[in-house]
């Protein structure tokens, strides 16, 4: 009995030991479909991460390639594209026009363009498109439009609800779907698009298989086939190692490693991190969730915050120098103001706090009229490169008196934690309207969504930003907005939110594949990669 | 003479461990803020002698990370294994003695609590308790109480029939005061053994559940938290990050287990002469 006991513990030990130590690896064991073939040199393996697998399969209604982490649907054709400096050109439209309230698009698109069933593309199937995903997007905010019309074979015109810019970046993301062929039970797993690319192949959990669209209108892809395949990042690495794969993400931490055959590419994102700091003094709001903060209601402490902080040793330390400082939401897009970069400056900041009555006590923390300058800063539970940023803030802050601890929370609770304490967030995305979700102070509830903050004149640039009808002058709005020289969201205006590390996208690349120039990868860490796949070559 | 050196060496073992266990316990204690402290000017440091367990990714020590997480885990351990044994307690004595409803109630109880995959049931109350430090607790508190319970039932529906028992209740003693005076102290080496016994489980499934994230938040120093990062790190050759805390929890889960069986030997009237 007494043996029998200690065994079965022994066991029941080592077994969970067992256990743990197995659960990491459960997904190496997925063998890729079509490994390295010697002399194929059209065709492109790709390991991308598991969440990038498209859940609701690839209808443009339930956010393929327009979802939260936007990118080109490829298999479907879009009205507009954005450039690689990130303006807008044409894929399907000819010409795209405003009227001079805002409130009508009108969009002529070629007229030589077939689905892949043979059926040509009408401007009915662009209208059905998009009165479709108004009616059932679940991931898109569609409520600027309020319907699509088909003048004739190759016209449509847009009715808005409201004037709405920025609506030809919306038009960028949006596959044009089939009328005669469209089903929203089964078009998800067998899309018929007009793109450069036909899913031929898609294993649930495993891969996708992509082949060139023989019929496209456009310049014939030069990788004639494209194999995706979705794994955790252990087995990203481990499969290149091994040589399955031609291109696989990573992350920083495997930055430090070499494969043979492989170059470690870095691209140049807009993937920021930065926290809010809630600008209001601390109550309760209607729903009785508390918001403000009583240590980040002074400006001070938000100036001081912003020049305070090194962003290069964050990037040094958490992502081994992988990434780029980030002064705002939307670095180097070309609805960015210049205004918002800062200089690394520790004396500034002190001199900041000093001055606004933040007195250094001795134990190194400093304080105002009994407040405590003490900050709690959130950061998503189990992302590893938000604790270490969050960490890492916290070290910095602690060097101006401003002592910190860091709190892993789940997104359930994140969202109204946040409006009362500051939590690292990440955003980047290929349109202006990020700047809004963020700055914008709708009149009903008079302050921004995710942090306590609201300026009028910053609202006021937005909403003449958006009801611009030139879209080139509404990017000078939207830098306005940011900064216009008296007030924004900039170190010298309200600084409501932080701005820390844009973190660089990594993958390691087999010698010879010649990937395309990429534009700023928005949010993501997927898609956004093989944008332009078809451009991609083997020398 | 060799049954006292046998006692002695028993006891002095289960002393032993209890010194290890408390002294694992306070020195966690102690070690908190250090385990907290990350500096990144001292990341990925193989073991030496400085950081006999080496740092992590935002250089943390890892030594006292592994002390203050088995800290963690073993004041988690008192607690539900002391609120689990309460329980059992009290239900398996209801049980055997209020008659037969009230067994069948209890006897549900306790199907339908085994009934569901252990794991799975305390990451549901865990989660339903809005996971932390209260969720793992009242998870693993809720869900470790029935086999005692069942020995309990078992031991008190055979002390029912034993000749003092039935002599005392001839002598018209309230069921209560047999329950209080007779029972109870019988049943106290199981009742011990079984608190210990439960330890063990209680620290392994708090750490899975952890382990697993659906526990305590990433930047707590626990042995689920530390093993599920490690993880991570596996691939990049960061062997140290899991293999030292791994070995200590499997160290403090079956000292524990060797504590339970010590006490049982001492206490248990069978086997405490030999």
């Amino acid at each position: 009995m007494q043996t029998k006991r200690i065994a079965s513990l022994m066991l029941a030990a080592v077994m969970a030991a067992g256990l743990l130590a197995g659960c990491g690896g459960q997904t190496s064991g997925q063998t890729p479909a079509t490994a390295e073939q010697a002399g194929d040199r059209d065709s492109v393996i790709i390991a991308m991460d598991t969440n990038s697998e498209p859940e609701a399969g690839f209808d443009p209604a339930f956010g393929w390639g327009a979802g939260e982490h936007v990118h080109e649907p490829l298999i479907q054709s879009t009205l507009t594209v954005t450039n690689p400096d990130l303006t807008i050109g044409y894929d399907l439209a000819t010409s795209c026009e405003s009227s001079e309230d805002g409130m009508t698009w009108t969009v002529t698109i070629r007229d030589d363009v077939k689905f892949t069933d043979g059926e040509p593309l009408t401007a009915e199937d662009v209208a059905f498109t998009y009165n479709t995903v108004k009616a059932s997007s679940s991931v898109n905010d569609f409520t600027m439009l309020d319907s699509a019309e088909a003048v004739d074979d190759t016209t449509v015109v847009f009715h808005m609800a409201k004037p709405f810019s920025i609506w030809p970046y919306t038009m960028a993301i949006v596959g044009i779907v089939p009328e005669h062929a469209y089903d929203s039970a089964t078009y998800g797993s067998n899309p018929i698009g007009s793109g450069r690319y036909i899913l031929k192949q898609w294993d649930r959990g495993q891969q996708i298989i992509l082949e060139a669209n023989p019929d496209y209108y456009g310049e014939q892809p030069k990788m004639k086939q494209v194999t995706i395949l979705f794994m955790e990042e252990d087995a990203a690495f481990l499969a290149a190692q091994a040589g399955q794969v031609d291109v696989a993400y990573t992350s920083a931490t495997y930055s430090d490693q070499t494969i043979a055959g492989y170059t470690l590419a870095a691209y140049q994102t807009v993937d920021n991190r930065g926290i809010n700091l809630p600008v209001t003094e601390p109550s309760v709001n209607a729903d009785g969730v508390a918001t403000g903060n009583a240590v980040t209601s002074d400006v001070a402490v938000r100036r001081a915050i912003n020049i305070g902080i090194d962003r290069q040793e964050m990037i040094d330390n958490v992502l081994n120098g992988y990434g780029t400082p980030a002064y705002s939401v939307c670095d180097q897009l070309p609805w960015y103001n210049p205004a918002s970069e800062v200089e690394y400056d520790p004396e500034g900041a002190a001199k900041l706090l000093d001055d606004a009555g933040w007195v250094m006590g001795s134990d190194g923390v400093r304080e105002k009229d009994g407040v405590k300058a003490e900050l709690n800063i959130l950061y998503s539970n189990g992302d590893s490169v938000r604790q270490a940023l969050a960490a890492d803030l916290s070290n910095q802050l602690a060097e101006l008196g401003i002592q910190c601890t860091i709190e892993g929370v789940g997104w359930d609770t994140a969202y109204d934690r946040a409006l009362s304490t500051p939590l690292v967030w990440g955003w980047g995305a290929h349109t202006p309207m990020e700047l809004y979700n963020i700055y914008y102070s709708p009149e009903d509830t008079g302050t921004a969504e995710y942090s306590p903050y609201s300026n009028d004149t910053v609202d006021q640039y937005m909403d003449e930003a958006l009801a611009s009808s030139d879209l080139e002058e509404s990017y000078t709005l939207w830098q306005k907005a940011q900064w216009d020289g008296t007030t924004g969201v900039t170190q010298d205006g309200d600084i409501p939110w932080v701005w820390l590390v844009n973190v660089s996208h990594l993958y390691w690349v087999r010698d010879g594949l010649q990937i395309a120039e990429q534009k700023i990868h928005p949010h993501g860490h997927g898609w956004s990669i093989v944008n332009n796949v078809d451009q991609w070559s083997w020398s | 003479m060799t049954t006292t050196n046998r006692r002695r060496s028993t006891l002095f073992l289960v002393l032993f461990a209890v010194a290890v266990l408390a002294a694992i316990t306070v020195a966690g204690i102690l070690l908190n803020g250090r385990a907290m402290e990350s500096d990144f000017a001292r990341k990925n440091l193989m073991p030496c002698l400085e950081y006999p367990f080496g740092t992590d990714w935002m250089g943390r020590d890892m030594l006292a990370r592994t002390l203050a997480g088995l800290s963690l885990s073993i004041r988690i351990g008192l607690l539900t294994a002391a609120v689990s044994a309460c329980i059992a307690l009290v239900m398996g004595i209801i049980s055997a003695t209020m008659g037969r409803w009230a067994d069948s109630v209890v006897c549900f109880c306790i199907d339908l609590v085994m009934g569901i995959p252990h794991i799975l049931l305390v990451m549901l109350i865990s989660i339903a308790c809005g996971k932390g430090f209260l969720g793992v607790v009242t998870g693993v508190a809720l869900s470790h109480w029935t086999s005692l319970a069942r020995v309990i039932r078992g031991e008190v529906m055979q002390l029912r029939q034993a000749p003092y028992i039935l002599a005392a209740r001839k002598l018209g003693i309230r069921r209560w005061d047999i329950v209080r005076r007779h029972m109870l102290v019988h049943l106290m080496p199981q009742f011990l053994t079984g608190l210990i016994l439960l330890f063990p489980h209680a620290i392994l499934h708090e750490a899975s559940v952890t382990f697993l994230g659906f526990g305590l938040s990433s930047e707590q120093p626990a042995i689920g938290v530390i093993l599920s990062e490690s993880m991570r790190y596996l691939t990049t050759g960061k062997w140290w990050l899991a293999l030292f805390p791994g070995i200590s929890l499997v160290i403090v889960v079956l000292l524990f287990a060797l504590l339970g069986e010590r006490i049982r030997l001492l206490l248990d009237p069978a086997s405490a002469q030999e």
